[in-house]
């Protein structure tokens, strides 16, 4: 996007709207009459935008159903522009799981850049689907991603823009149900009186039985009843998973202090538990995925190899909340790819999850999808960022059709007491191997990334990434004057139901200072070149991370003061956010700043992500300690609470390479590295094309 | 280098297609083609690109029907049904319409694009009675003139170009709505009534003139006592190929798409 101004203070104004009786009518169940198209509001407009291909739809995979021949209509959406949001695998996912039901249907809709959106709110226009530009207020349910916190003020411009509002409270029976999911969703509370339900964890299960419960509602509800909405919000609550804030309430002590967030009537959880799928074999989803007509951040085909990490990075809040670890099954993996290239057409595929150097049959996968498209054009990409010769090996098995061009590691930290404490297990022998390794095999970039603003860091683990990075930029050098290396340099924010949810998080002006420390190492260094993010970005972020319902009014005072598109370097919203704590008597930087105590309620602790806060706790005593943890996936189980309760043995897994499997019969991974090989899933050395073609060992 | 089947093609860009850009339509093309599963040859270097070329990008939000490209092929296809199965994986608005193998020493693609027919629409159904005639009034002064300069606007600095040297020939007519102005697209309007056409023969390969250039050269010369028409978005490139007397005759198939019924032409000017 082209740089643009500040944004304008909104007018809330909201979309033209049917009378009641009309938008009622199109939001009945089998039979209802489409609501009208928007194209033709909207398309004289569109040539006078940025990118106006983003609004336009019709990509292959995109399916417009017939609106009266379903009883449930869900939107999906993906609080950002098309171009962020539209690679989302878990809007894809649930995308195509509700359009494989006869009584359902899905769309997808995406912010609107904010020249459409002055044009939307001058005319009148809602907030659209790709697939047919039906307006938000017709749905059943708005479903929307949370992949992180800064999509919060960008969720109410959409309702706001949908015809739908705001507030959870002031919607009736003939609005639709605002759901929300993904990473930020653990910890909702900043958006308590805007949503209407939450739901932590995998979204498969879940977002059918909500389907079912939508669709029984409406089959027996008459809509203008007293009573319809909240029948239907009671219903939601019933749903393992789904969190219905309205349904719950704060207890406070006398000095304002958050007690507890508790059940405001009985039968309801008191903890609600996420969701967790056994087996992803049984969920193959994306098959059709959507491909996108103009430009996207990833064009790629992706299959998801494994959910769930065990390395325990006391930093990472999707490593604690997505265990266990379940992988997919290597023919599996195989097939979807080339079923996926077939159906999409995309020349790159994407072999996602937290860590994929860690998939335990990822030597023979990457040879045997190397193997498969040698030869074509399909590039093949393994997001990870290990720091060991064997992810150098991977990648040079993966980039046999291409060039070899960047790899990324990520230390996180620069000294070796600094990665004890976040339990990053890599030590600087190892990561300057990994290093040498990578340029001897011609790679010719090297990033690295790390954080500043970890707990305990003092100047000299700061100082420790500079030195690093110069240690690094020393052996691209030997290995060719053209070499680069990148130092990224983040600012950390501390989130929920993690170890580090207790830290202190450092204020812009201490993350300043740090980076300057960095930068002034560098300067001189040759090749060596940093990165960096302007640390005020992460200060709405930390806010609404670690905050509870007094945040709401934050929320929603930034938003109506135009505050939106918080996460683009863009657009500066922070004075905005400021003003609006202000008002609510909030001081943001001493609320990010402040380190938790082991007896303060948090505002999550009512949500169950899995793990035992007595467990985080200890971890976070062992993290300031410097006391390592290893990785149970290959090593003994620690109780961090997630598996009790699944069908799965604490580190979860196929048999299929018949290392070990679960006593019980149930299916584990290798629990002990084999004899001679590396202990996180592979040898450092895959054998060479050629060495496999002479020993016959091909196929 | 080894040979390749070159194939050249026409299509259509209708609908929600109109916005994707130039850039957009590459990708497009690579996942179509294989998508269609056809041995497109690939670029050698670093970064192969399927080997799809156009001669001539339209700008954002002009419909076209007369697009082309040249495919190379690095095996032999059957063009009939292996074009078939392209048109029917591209996005719905982009249809391949005509085809043409060539040989490798045929001249380029863009020497057999000498010419272009544009059509401009004006849906009538608000418009004032009067529009026919105010635009016509405005083609016949736009003919008489010999230099219309206008300028275009554009991120590198704004341009100055002469409008009038290209412009072959223009004509006005009240026509049925066109098929090009709501093809492909999810509309929910009723259908257009009589609608007011312009088409006009444009010479290639000079100053790059399109529709929003004509539209304000037109303006430009409004005679006195005469508003010049409204701005349209509607415009489309119905064709190209090589100027013959009564129209274009269209370089693939070499069928003559007349201009239309003459109310202003060249020869008035």
């Amino acid at each position: 996007m082209n740089i643009v101004p500040a944004p304008p203070v909104p007018t809330p104004t909201g979309p033209l709207l049917p009378p009641p009786a009309a938008r009622r009518a199109v939001r009945a169940g089998l039979g209802a009459p489409a609501p009208a198209s928007v194209w033709d509001a909207l398309e004289p407009h569109l040539t006078l935008v940025q990118k106006p291909a983003q609004y336009v739809g019709g990509e292959h995979n995109a399916t417009a159903k017939d609106w009266a021949g379903a009883e449930t209509r869900w939107l999906l959406s993906y609080p950002d522009t098309y171009e962020v949001g539209q690679p989302n695998q878990g809007i894809q996912i649930l995308y195509e799981l509700v359009n494989e039901r006869d009584s359902a249907l899905a769309e997808r809709c995406y912010s609107p850049w904010m020249d459409l959106e002055e044009v939307m709110r001058r005319e009148g226009i809602p907030a659209f689907t790709l697939e047919a530009h039906r307006p938000l207020w017709a749905f059943d349910v708005v479903g929307v991603t949370l992949p992180h916190e800064l999509g919060h003020t960008n969720l109410l411009n959409l309702l706001d823009l949908g015809g739908v509002p705001v507030r959870a409270a002031e919607r009736t029976a003939d609005h639709p149900v605002v759901l929300v999911g993904g990473h930020a969703a653990y910890n909702p509370e900043p958006l308590a009186p805007f949503i209407d339900a939450a739901v932590m964890g995998d979204g498969e299960e879940v977002t059918l039985e909500v389907d079912d419960v939508v669709r029984a509602w409406k089959n027996v509800t008459d809509p203008t009843q007293p009573g319809a909405r909240d029948a239907l919000l009671h219903a939601l609550a019933k749903v393992e998973g789904v969190y219905v804030p309205a349904l719950y309430e704060e207890r406070r002590s006398r000095d304002g202090r958050l007690q507890q967030v508790v059940p405001a009537e009985s039968g309801l959880a008191r903890r609600v538990p996420k969701r967790t799928l056994q087996d992803l074999e049984e969920w193959q989803y994306p098959r059709k995925q959507v491909v996108p007509l103009t430009e996207v951040v990833h064009e790629r085909f992706s299959v998801e190899i494994f959910r769930g990490c065990t390395r325990g990075c006391r930093f990472c809040q999707a490593g604690m909340i997505t265990r266990p670890v379940r992988e997919r099954k290597p023919e599996t993996i195989r097939r979807m790819v080339a079923e996926g290239i077939a159906d999409t057409g995309f020349e790159e595929v994407g072999l996602l999850s937290l860590s994929s150097a860690d998939h335990s049959g990822i030597a023979g996968l990457a040879r045997d999808l190397a193997d498969d498209h040698e030869g074509t054009a399909t590039g093949l990409s393994l997001p990870s960022t290990r720091v060991d010769a064997f992810n150098v090996t991977l990648s040079n098995e993966l980039a046999r059709n291409g060039r070899r061009t960047g790899l990324t590691f990520a230390p996180e930290a620069g000294s070796e007491r600094m990665r004890r404490v976040i339990n990053k297990m890599v030590d600087e022998a190892d990561m300057l191997r990994t290093a040498e390794v990578a340029f001897s095999n011609g790679w010719r970039h090297v990033k690295l990334y790390f954080m500043v603003g970890l707990p305990t860091e003092t100047d000299e683990d700061v100082l420790a990434i500079a030195e690093l990075g110069a240690k690094v930029g020393e052996i691209a050098r030997s290995h060719g004057g053209r070499n680069k290396v990148t130092v990224s340099v983040g600012g950390f924010v501390p989130k929920p139901h993690t170890p580090f949810q207790w830290a202190p998080q450092d204020t812009p002006a201490e993350i300043h200072r740090k980076l300057q420390l960095v930068r002034d190492r560098l300067r001189e260094e040759r090749g060596v070149s940093l990165r960096t993010n302007a640390p005020e970005e992460g200060v709405i972020e930390g806010l609404l991370a670690r905050s509870g319902r007094e945040v709401a009014a934050v929320v929603e005072g930034a938003w109506r003061r135009g505050a939106r598109m918080d996460g683009w370097h863009e657009v500066d919203t922070l004075a905005l956010w400021h003003e609006a704590a202000a008002a609510a008597g909030i001081d943001i930087e001493a609320e990010i700043g402040r380190e938790r105590g082991e007896d303060e309620a948090l505002p999550w602790d009512h949500l169950d992500a899995g793990l035992e806060k007595q467990w985080l706790w200890e971890d976070w005593q062992d993290a300031t300690s410097g006391a390592p943890l290893d990785d149970c996936r290959w090593s003994a189980c620690y109780d961090c609470g997630v598996c009790p309760g699944l069908d799965t043995w604490h580190d979860t897994g196929y048999g299929w390479n018949d290392v070990s499997s679960g006593s019980d019969g149930r299916p584990s991974l290798p629990l002990v590295a084999i004899d001679g090989q590396g202990p996180l899933g592979g040898d450092d050395a895959l054998p060479t094309t050629a060495e496999r073609y002479a020993s016959g060992a091909t196929g | 280098m080894t040979a390749h089947q070159r194939i050249r093609i026409r299509h259509t860009k209708l609908g929600r297609t109109k916005y994707l850009s130039a850039r957009d339509l590459t990708s497009v093309w690579e996942r179509s083609l294989r998508r269609a599963a056809l041995p497109i040859a690939y670029s050698e270097g670093f970064t192969p690109h399927a080997k799809v070329s156009f001669p001539d990008a339209l700008p954002v939000g002009i419909a076209s029907t007369g697009e082309y490209a040249e495919l190379s092929f690095a095996a032999p296809i059957d063009p009939g049904p292996g074009l078939g199965r392209l048109s029917a994986a591209l996005p719905e608005g982009l249809d391949i319409t005509t085809y043409l193998v060539v040989p490798d020493n045929a001249p380029k693609l863009a020497r057999m694009l000498g010419a272009t027919l544009w059509e401009l629409a004006w849906p009538l159904d608000d418009q004032p009675d009067d529009l026919p005639h105010r635009l016509e009034a405005c083609v016949r002064a736009f003919l008489a003139a010999d230099t219309v300069e206008v300028v275009k606007r554009r991120p590198s600095g704004d341009k100055v170009v002469d409008v009038r040297p290209p412009v072959v020939a223009a004509a006005v007519s009240t026509t049925a709505p066109r098929s090009w102005l709501r093809a492909a697209t999810p509309t929910s309007a009723p259908p257009d009534g009589a609608t007011l056409v312009l088409r006009t023969v444009l010479r290639n390969g000079g100053a790059t003139v399109r529709p929003p250039d004509l539209q304000a050269a037109l303006a430009a010369v409004a005679p006195d006592g005469v508003d010049p028409p409204p701005t349209t978005r509607h415009s489309c490139r119905v064709a190209q190929g090589h100027v013959v007397d009564a129209g274009i005759k269209e370089a693939l198939t070499g069928a003559v798409e007349p201009l239309s019924t003459t109310i202003t032409d060249a020869d008035a000017a």
